[in-house]
């Protein structure tokens, strides 16, 4: 504990995923943050716990056509396609523009098959830079039809694809869930089997938006991704299921704007966060709540954030019958 | 650093119902500017619905201040519509790139100009005028009311319904005027309804001239993080760059009219 010169605790922000060190619990969710660059003309990414990347895949993918992006009801709904620049221009321009920040950053991975995330993995392991932490497995993306989501929603493809990529990096293996399934629990026991570091939840959910007028879809694909603050109590429900279920360290995302919002997630379980949506509103939204955690932290004398995880008071009746 | 700047709002001016001009006090924005950039606004700040910011071309500036012209549309335009004098504005920006007006391809400035697509007129006659460009302006807007005539020069209205200026389009009124040869050696500059940036970029490639055209689409963040406002680039395009799209908030708002399919 540090104790600075006007008395007050100075909470400790620092959680620990494996051997790896993170300066507060924020991330930033993938696609929602670019490669860092676009971001970093408004805010100082190294005041991040870590960065996770936009997708990337194999090759280029060039993304949806228009309309990508609908809002909602407190969220919005996408369908951005994976637009991505490929692995072989994240290692020679993205990785090392990220690796000048005193922060940590995930590689997140899509692919369509087991080779392509393996490949891709292996190739960034090859070029790794030292902040790099680990990665982050989207197996979770509605989007596109080859983007992963068979994998996501097969308890045995998850646990084979986990195993597979776990062979291959000694750097955090983190899944990514998808909430778009009747129970997230055999995923996330799924994951803790294979050997994942941690798992990461919810991706978006898949929602739809009507013109009544044109009677066409909103969205180019029809179905998009709902995410935002709509969505926050769906995530929070998933995240509390999937720690009762494993004891793997989970990473919650969903609809997080406040430095609140994320002290729900870890009582509710989560040791992690990620700020997603509200990026696009503010691009120092996850500095917003790093900050507004360590005074949430000082103001109710709490001397570590990892004293928040998993602190949920049930009565002892309700969790004896299951909830 | 705080990445968006809460700016109050100082003036406003109802045009036409539904239709006002909201000045607000922010320098960087205001200083900073150049014509054809859009500042990113929260319909309400500090609520999370509407959530989204909605993109405006900067109308106006003046020392610290700086001004957007907002049409009522759907409900977070109809919102910020409604703001008062004192009341603050989340503003983000300025975002995007300038009208070209150094492209050096042209002689006369002809500003084409549908409806609210007014927003960024103002600014670039104040850059054309300092460059000593000549300029004419051709403005569309569906009736006489809905005209936001304010820092433009040398206009030629045309209505739809004939309350203002010429019956009719205003595409036809320019059209006209290159088949006489009034305009020597000119530049399309356009912003307004997508039937009018098409046929604007028709004529411009039926007379073989210069065409800027600004886009508007739905937008999240402004800043070319959510991949959400991809415009489609033409054959060349893509065979010259490999990029299908590209984004309006970062690579725009405005592009040459042959670059791009709308």
């Amino acid at each position: 504990m540090n104790l600075p010169q006007n008395g007050a605790i100075k909470p400790d922000l620092r959680v620990r995923l494996g051997d790896v060190e993170f300066k507060n619990p924020v991330l930033v969710a993938s696609g929602t943050f670019g490669y860092g660059a676009e971001a970093n003309q408004w805010c100082d990414i190294s005041e991040l716990g870590g960065v996770v990347t936009k997708s990337v895949s194999w090759k280029p993918r060039m993304g949806n056509p228009p309309h990508r992006i609908i809002e909602t009801a407190s969220g919005m709904l996408n369908s951005i396609g994976l637009a991505n620049v490929g692995v072989q221009v994240f290692i020679k321009e993205k990785l090392p523009y990220l690796a000048r920040f005193d922060t940590k950053i995930i590689a997140n991975i899509a692919a369509s098959s087991v080779e392509e995330y393996r490949d891709v993995l292996e190739h960034i392991e090859a070029n790794a830079v030292p902040n790099l932490a680990g990665y982050e497995i989207n197996i979770s993306c509605p989007n596109v039809k080859d983007g992963g989501l068979s994998f996501g929603t097969s308890v045995e493809r998850t646990e084979e694809l986990t195993t597979l990529l776990r062979a291959s990096t000694k750097r955090l293996l983190i899944m990514k869930l998808t909430p778009n399934v009747t129970s997230v629990a055999p995923f996330a026991q799924a994951c803790e089997r294979a050997g994942a570091d941690a798992i990461s939840l919810i991706n978006t959910l898949v929602g739809m938006s009507i013109d009544i007028y044109t009677r066409e879809p909103r969205l180019n694909t029809v179905t998009g991704g709902l995410s935002g603050p709509a969505i926050k109590p769906i995530a929070l429900a998933q995240v509390y299921q999937a720690r009762k279920a494993c004891s793997l360290p989970i990473i919650g995302i969903g609809g997080i704007v406040t430095a609140e919002d994320a002290v729900e997630f870890l009582i509710a379980g989560a040791s992690m966060v990620q700020v997603g949506t509200a990026n696009f509103v503010y691009p120092d939204a996850g500095i917003r709540v790093a900050k507004g955690l360590e005074a949430y932290l000082q103001k109710q004398s709490i001397a570590r954030v990892s004293d928040l995880v998993n602190s949920l008071r049930v009565k002892a009746e309700l969790k004896a019958a299951g909830w | 650093m705080d990445a968006s700047l809460l700016s109050p709002v100082t003036r406003r001016v109802e045009l036409a119902p539904g239709l006002v001009t909201l000045r607000f006090h922010n320098p960087h924005v205001a200083r900073t500017t150049k014509a054809g950039q859009f500042v990113n606004v929260l319909p309400k700040a500090g609520f999370l619905d509407p959530m989204l910011r909605r993109p405006f071309s900067v109308y106006w500036t003046e020392g610290d201040e700086a001004e957007i012209i907002v049409q009522a549309h759907g409900r977070g335009t109809g919102i910020l519509a409604g703001t008062h004098v004192g009341d603050m504005l989340d503003v983000l920006g300025p975002l995007g790139k300038p009208w070209m007006v150094n492209s050096e391809d042209y002689s006369t400035a002809v500003l084409l100009i549908g409806g609210v697509g007014v927003a960024s007129m103002p600014l670039l006659t104040r850059a054309l005028e300092r460059e000593e460009i000549p300029i004419q302006t051709f403005y569309g807007a569906r009736t006489g009311s809905l005209i936001a005539k304010e820092h433009l020069q040398n206009l030629h209205f045309a209505t739809d319904d004939g309350s203002q200026g010429f019956h009719g389009s205003n595409v036809s009124l320019v059209r006209a005027a290159l088949e006489k040869n009034k305009l020597n050696s000119p530049k399309l500059f356009t912003c307004g309804p997508t039937a009018m940036l098409r046929a604007a970029q028709s004529l411009a490639a039926e007379f073989g001239i210069p065409c800027e055209i600004s886009l508007e689409t739905e937008m999240a963040c402004g800043i070319g993080i959510c991949q959400g406002c991809p415009v489609r680039n033409e054959e060349s395009v893509f065979q010259a760059t490999g990029r299908r799209y590209r984004l309006v908030c970062t690579d725009g708002p405005s592009f040459r009219s042959e670059e791009v399919v709308i």
